[in-house]
């Protein structure tokens, strides 16, 4: 079997589990219809007071995209990992010819379908429920991209996350420990305006930041994203090797 | 299965192996499969292998064996490459990491795959990460599972679900196959078929390295056993060998309506000792023993159920209930029990533990190690 086979294999045997879990499939879903209800519906923005958000609702799209770009990954690859780890799957698979690179590989490309979808019944429901008028571009086409690196790069965060973390409920704490902040601080929800002068380097910090950024250039302010795109794709890199390196094999 | 695989194995006691045996047999012979020299793995203060020496050659069944915590599974790790240690391990000739997978199959002791898949979906899973793998069907026909192929795993039985476990192990067609209680949760029948397909393995030419709690499964399946106490093997050998080493003797359980007063008990031992002494010098017993084979008389004692004599071979048997009547013993039944591998694994290990010892008050009567 050829690594693409064995990618292959593994991310359909990941896909069925997964989509067959219907619990988990629902809230998967239903998490950021929720937040997207509540802020875009509920709050609304009313940007010359009162009202939670101070932009456009056009600005706040990169915020709920990331909701399950940063969330879904993190969680659902850490969880994947503590279960493997204490069903003795690591040790089955140490034997099989699946690299553990091989298995990050698979479990982000299921995630980055999951993912994509729940992207786009957020983006459907943005427009339908806020007055967000999306700017129709070919930049547009690059939005599937950076939905897809993000996810890669929060999947081998999650894989992190996964490895260090002894149990699924330590890979909930953690994810939602780091997810979070990220979340909030990563000019998603809260423009760098709002924040003081002193932490706009760690806003810097966040890969999120980037997704952020970038997704914003194409759907609501045009401006360059090339710049924000290569920086999450170095970080996407990166992150997946070191959480290919950390996924378990030995015990 | 190979019988004349040769024992290696370090040993505290009289299990200790033939060390000159092993340089001979093996010189010229095939390569072994499995060799360990010196292995050690330690979990901080914990000592979980304790230098472990072993050797398993070309389509054996080596059987371990062991307590609980004795480091069976940590053994299953290291010679699967799934945990490091100390010492020279190798299989086919290389490290443990860099055997090429498709040789070599795993059930882990503790296993659970992913859920909501059948067990079909689950061996053609494991079967479609190998770059050859056999066909699900015969797969799951081997294993008894081919009528339950479309249930999901969760909903399958304790036993159904370890024997598509089984069935994952070996969809690649390793040449080594390692086993961590197979059929730990199987009921008769289900541990039967994998019996069968362990015997057909190794027919086939896989050696199967098993480990296991059920005695009498390893005494029928490997052609060699090591015993694993404390990180160390103390005893390694065919089955038989091994019980006729450390087994002890073969012995008569007779049933009373209760366990045997110590007034009984003295009474039988006098009338057996008598009695098994005429019957030796009668039947002209080898070695100057009685008939029974035992050396004094201190190898009856009382029981759950009545009393034990100890070491009463098949023809000391019509004397022994000759002695028995003589005493003025009315039994109700007589089972004759020659030894096996559990006996040696108890005493081995030291956890002998014989519950027909204990009379009804919990108090333990008579000789407790056999």
């Amino acid at each position: 079997m050829s690594r693409f086979g064995r990618i292959a294999t593994e991310a359909s045997a990941a896909a069925r589990s997964f989509l067959r879990r219907r619990t988990a499939v629902f809230f998967t879903f239903f998490f950021p219809v929720i937040l997207v209800m509540i802020f875009g519906a509920l709050v609304q923005t009313q940007p010359t007071g009162g009202g939670l958000f101070a932009e456009p609702a056009g600005y706040y799209i990169p915020g709920y995209l990331a909701v399950v770009v940063l969330f879904t990954p993190l969680s659902r690859v850490g969880s994947e990992i503590a279960r493997h780890r204490d069903g003795g799957r690591f040790e089955k698979l140490a034997t099989t010819p699946l690299s553990r690179a091989e298995w990050l590989l698979a479990h982000t490309l299921v995630n980055v379908a999951i993912i994509g979808a729940a992207s786009l019944l957020i983006l459907g429901l943005v427009l339908v429920v806020t007055d967000a008028e999306p700017v129709v571009s070919p930049a547009l086409a690059a939005l599937p991209v950076f939905v897809a690196v993000a996810v890669a790069l929060f999947c081998g965060l999650g894989a992190l996350l996964g490895a260090l973390a002894d149990s699924q409920d330590g890979v909930i704490a953690a994810s939602n420990t780091v997810a979070l902040p990220l979340l909030f601080l990563s000019e998603t929800f809260v423009s760098p305006g709002l924040l003081p002068e002193w932490f706009l380097p760690a806003v810097a910090a966040s890969p999120l930041t980037y997704f952020a950024r970038g997704t914003r250039a194409i759907i609501y302010e045009p401006g360059p994203w090339i710049g924000d795109l290569a920086v999450l794709s170095v970080l996407a890199v990166a992150f997946l090797a070191f959480g290919a390196y950390a996924v378990p094999r030995t015990d | 299965m190979n019988e004349t695989a040769a024992a290696s194995a370090s040993a505290a006691d009289g299990g200790e192996p033939d060390r000159e045996a092993d340089a001979t047999d093996s010189a010229g012979g095939p390569d072994p499969v499995v060799v360990g020299e010196g292995v050690r793995k330690s979990y901080g203060e914990v000592v979980a292998l304790d230098g472990v020496d072993l050797r398993v050659e070309p389509g054996e069944v080596f059987g371990l064996i062991g307590p609980n915590g004795a480091g069976k599974t940590t053994l299953v790790r290291a010679l699967t490459g799934t945990t490091e240690a100390e010492g020279d391990l190798r299989v086919f000739g290389a490290p443990p990491d860099e055997v090429d997978p498709q040789r070599v199959g795993l059930l882990p002791q503790s296993f659970d795959p992913p859920e909501r898949l059948t067990a079909a979906e689950l061996v053609d899973y494991y079967g479609g990460l190998y770059d050859a793998a056999r066909d699900t069907e015969p797969v799951l026909r081997d294993v008894g599972m081919a009528d339950d192929a479309d249930a999901w795993y969760e909903k399958l039985s304790g036993g159904q679900k370890r024997r598509t476990c089984v069935a994952t192990a070996i969809v690649n067609d390793p040449d080594l196959l390692f086993l961590d209680e197979p059929t730990t949760g199987i009921d008769p029948a289900g541990r039967r078929s994998i019996h069968r397909l362990i015997e057909r393995l190794a027919g086939d030419g896989t050696t199967v390295f098993l480990t296991s709690h059920a005695m009498d499964e390893v005494e029928r399946l490997a052609d060699r056993v090591a015993l694993l106490r404390d990180g160390a093997v103390v005893a390694v050998g065919a089955p038989d060998a091994l019980i006729a080493e450390h087994g002890g003797e073969p012995s008569l359980e007779v049933a009373l309506d209760g366990p045997a007063s110590e007034a009984d008990v003295e009474s039988v031992r006098g009338a057996v000792r008598g009695a098994l002494s005429v019957g030796a010098e009668e039947g002209g017993a080898e070695g100057g023993a009685d008939a029974s084979g035992s050396e004094d008389a201190s190898a009856v004692e009382s029981t759950r159920e009545g009393l034990r004599i100890g070491g009463v071979r098949p023809e000391g048997i019509g004397t022994a209930v000759d002695a028995l009547e003589a005493a003025g013993v009315a039994f109700e039944s007589l089972a004759w029990s020659e030894p096996s591998l559990e006996d040696v694994y108890l005493r081995l290990t030291g956890e002998e533990y014989s519950p027909r010892s204990e009379g009804p008050d919990g108090v333990t009567r008579g000789g407790g190690d056999r």
